[in-house]
């Protein structure tokens, strides 16, 4: 199934992507975070820097400028000298528990962590030291401690551990995601069962139940329909077959005493001429009723296709040879013209001779000042469609009528009276056609006669 | 006397007007020995009776359809049968035919017809050319034989390959008409016989070889350009 396959690899994609930017982002916000705290105006490091550089010897003792003198206030920061000996040389803010005079062993304790609860912090200052102490509880001093091989192999461990954070991000995606798309999936495949009039029943479960539903009902709509369009086709083609089935009889009888009477010596000849008439319209008659018969079948797609292997090559010259072979009268020739003969469909035979014949058939019908019919066959090979065209250079239609010709007459598509014949012979081909899976397209103009051009499918 | 004519023939149809039709055609043609039957019961009792020679069924019947008429008939008698129905569906007449059936006529039909299709039918069934199935004919000076495949030409004789005699059947079974190319392949090499045209080609140039009194400016087995040959018999 597609569509899952696209949702799945969607959701977990978007799922890696948010996470890693999710990671970017934190890392970046966190460092600028870190290094504000560390390198800001404010920090330890900024205050003792300052008052390290500000601070300077005067006649008795030291002093400091007023911006450090600031800066420390504004930590609520006391800040010290030490001299080499442990003694506080100078003091600013100095809470008085803080002893005045410090051992080495002192200085590296609180160098290290807490003068007496106050986070210190240390700066060398021409053979002394700065202690800049804040206020209790406002800083917490940890001095981590490394292997050099613990940090050398840092960046493959911070590169594993992202490698590893991606890989669990990947599982647990596919997982959420594998699970969502299986609630989804009964759907997604009822959706595409609907779109194709399958009949579906979607189990109805999860969230998803509503929709599921809905489908369900959709579905159920759609066989009901497609099922009494089916039984309204059948039933109208059923009553076409039944009308001519109830015609041919009577129409036995009118055939056959009028051609008995056209053979008749008994009665003129003028007597004779018009029975001949009356038998000649019974045939007309006829082929209207087999015509009307094959069309209705094919418009409700209840013909039976005989399909076979067929080249088009053969239908059109056993066409014209027909059509030569019964006294084809001498004012319309008949051309063939192939330049695809390989050209191989598959077809139904007796219906594709049924259509070519009654096209060339029009051409002889409006064209009763002769003409010349040509059957041309063009292919070239591979998968291109077939082309047999039967045009003739006789009186030819006027364009805008031309898509008329194809709809069946009295049908509310066709726009313009059927002028000529029955008016089936040519909706009649292009069911044919279409019964191919080809398509049919006419060309004609007033006094250029009338190309029709069947394409189908090669095989 | 004609032979043919002695027949007896059975009509079964429910409609009275079409058995009156078919009955006056038949006795007009000078069939006199005619039954008629309006439905299945009593054309079997008829057939039992009277063992027509040939019985023309139709479809819709009010008893029986005639396609069962036709398996209760085939029970005790191979007589010919002829198929005159109003339905002229494909499957209705291969039902028909598959059934047994010797022909299947559709109506409306005329008359003239339906009577050659009665009379091939008899004379197929009960006048066979004896042993004699492929004929012999003239093509001006020369003789064609296909029952023992040789043609004569100037008092000598000419065997036929079993190609060639394939080929001059099928143009002689339709002569004086065209035959295409296909029909012809088909008849020589079966089924799909399109790869042969150039085959064919060469073969025809054999029989003509064989056939015509100068083989490059045929008479009697002449080209249609584009669609196939002709064969042309002229006394």
């Amino acid at each position: 199934m597609d569509a899952v396959k696209v949702i799945l690899r969607r959701f977990v994609g978007f799922t890696i992507i948010l996470s890693i930017f999710l990671l970017i982002l934190n890392i970046v916000m966190l460092s600028l975070l870190i290094s504000n705290e560390i390198k800001g105006e404010n920090s330890p490091k900024a205050v003792l820097q300052n008052v390290a550089a500000s601070l300077h010897k005067v006649d008795a003792g030291y002093a400091l400028n007023d911006e450090a003198k600031d800066m420390l206030l504004q930590n609520q920061a006391w800040a010290m000298l030490l001299n080499k000996e442990g003694d506080v040389d100078w003091e600013y803010q100095l809470p008085a528990e803080i002893p005045r005079a410090f051992s080495v062993i002192d200085v590296a304790k609180f160098s290290r962590s807490y003068l007496m609860g106050y986070p210190v912090f240390v700066w060398e200052h021409s053979d002394s030291l700065v202690v800049i102490g804040f206020p209790k509880q406002s800083y917490a001093k940890y001095h981590p401690y490394f292997l050099v091989q613990w940090i050398s192999s840092l960046p493959t461990r911070i590169v594993l551990m992202v490698v590893g954070n991606i890989a669990i991000v990947l599982l647990l995606s596919i997982i959420i995601g594998t699970s969502f798309v299986k609630s989804a999936k009964p759907l997604i495949e009822g959706i595409h069962a609907l779109s194709k009039e399958n009949p579906i029943h979607v189990e109805a479960k999860g969230i998803f139940r509503d929709l599921a539903y809905s489908i369900n009902s959709t579905s159920d709509m759609l066989q009901e329909k497609n099922e009494s369009l089916k039984m309204r086709d059948e039933a109208r083609s059923n009553w076409i077959t039944g009308i001519s089935h109830d015609i041919r009889t009577p129409l036995s009888m009118i055939l056959g005493y009028a051609s008995e009477l056209e053979e008749s010596s008994d009665i003129s000849a003028e007597q004779r001429r018009q029975a001949g008439i009356i038998r000649q319209q019974g045939e007309n008659l006829r082929s209207l009723i087999a015509d009307l018969n094959l069309v209705s079948k094919l418009e409700y797609e209840m013909q039976p296709l005989n399909l076979e292997v067929t080249r088009l090559s053969a239908i059109a010259r056993q066409v014209t040879t027909d059509f030569l072979n019964n006294d084809l009268d001498d004012r319309y020739q008949i051309n063939l013209n192939v330049t695809g003969d390989h050209a191989k469909i598959l077809a139904d035979r007796k219906l594709l001779m049924r259509a070519v014949t009654n096209l060339v058939q029009n051409s002889i019908n409006h064209n009763p000042q002769g003409c010349t019919i040509e059957l041309a066959i063009h292919y070239d090979s591979g998968h291109l469609p077939c082309r047999f065209i039967v045009s003739d250079d006789g009186v030819g239609i006027s364009n805008p009528d031309l898509k008329d010709l194809l709809e069946l007459p009295y049908s509310s598509q066709r726009k313009t009276p059927v002028r000529t014949g029955h008016g089936l012979g040519l909706p009649m081909v292009a069911r044919i056609v279409s019964a191919h899976q080809g398509e049919l397209s006419l060309s004609s103009r007033i006094g250029q006669g009338l190309a029709v051009t069947m394409s189908f499918p090669s095989i | 006397m004609d032979l043919i004519k002695n027949r007896k023939i059975l009509i079964v149809d429910d409609e009275y007007e079409i058995r009156v039709m078919v009955e006056g055609f038949l006795r007009k043609e000078g069939f006199f020995r005619i039954y008629t039957a309006s439905d299945s019961q009593t054309a079997l009792a008829l057939c039992r009776a009277e063992k027509p020679d040939i019985a023309i069924l139709d479809v819709m019947l009010p008893d029986l359809d005639g396609f069962e008429l036709l398996t209760q008939l085939r029970t005790f008698t191979p007589m010919p049968v002829i198929f005159l129905s109003a339905r002229g569906e494909d499957e209705d007449r291969l039902l028909g035919l598959g059934l047994g059936a010797d022909d299947y006529v559709v109506k409306p039909f005329l008359p003239r017809e339906l009577l050659l299709r009665i009379t091939a039918v008899l004379k197929r069934v009960y006048m066979p050319i004896p042993s004699e199935q492929f004929p012999v004919f003239h093509l001006g000076e020369i003789s064609v034989d296909l029952e023992s495949a040789t043609v004569h030409k100037d008092n000598r004789e000419y065997p036929l390959t079993a190609k060639e005699h394939a080929l001059l059947v099928k143009l002689y079974e339709s002569r004086g008409r065209i035959v295409t190319i296909d029909a012809l392949c088909q008849a020589g090499w079966g089924d799909d016989g399109t790869s042969y045209e150039n085959t064919l080609m060469v073969h025809i140039r054999r029989i003509r070889s064989k056939v015509e009194a100068d083989p490059s400016n045929p008479q009697h087995l002449l080209t249609v350009r584009g669609l196939g040959y002709k064969l042309v018999l002229k006394e």
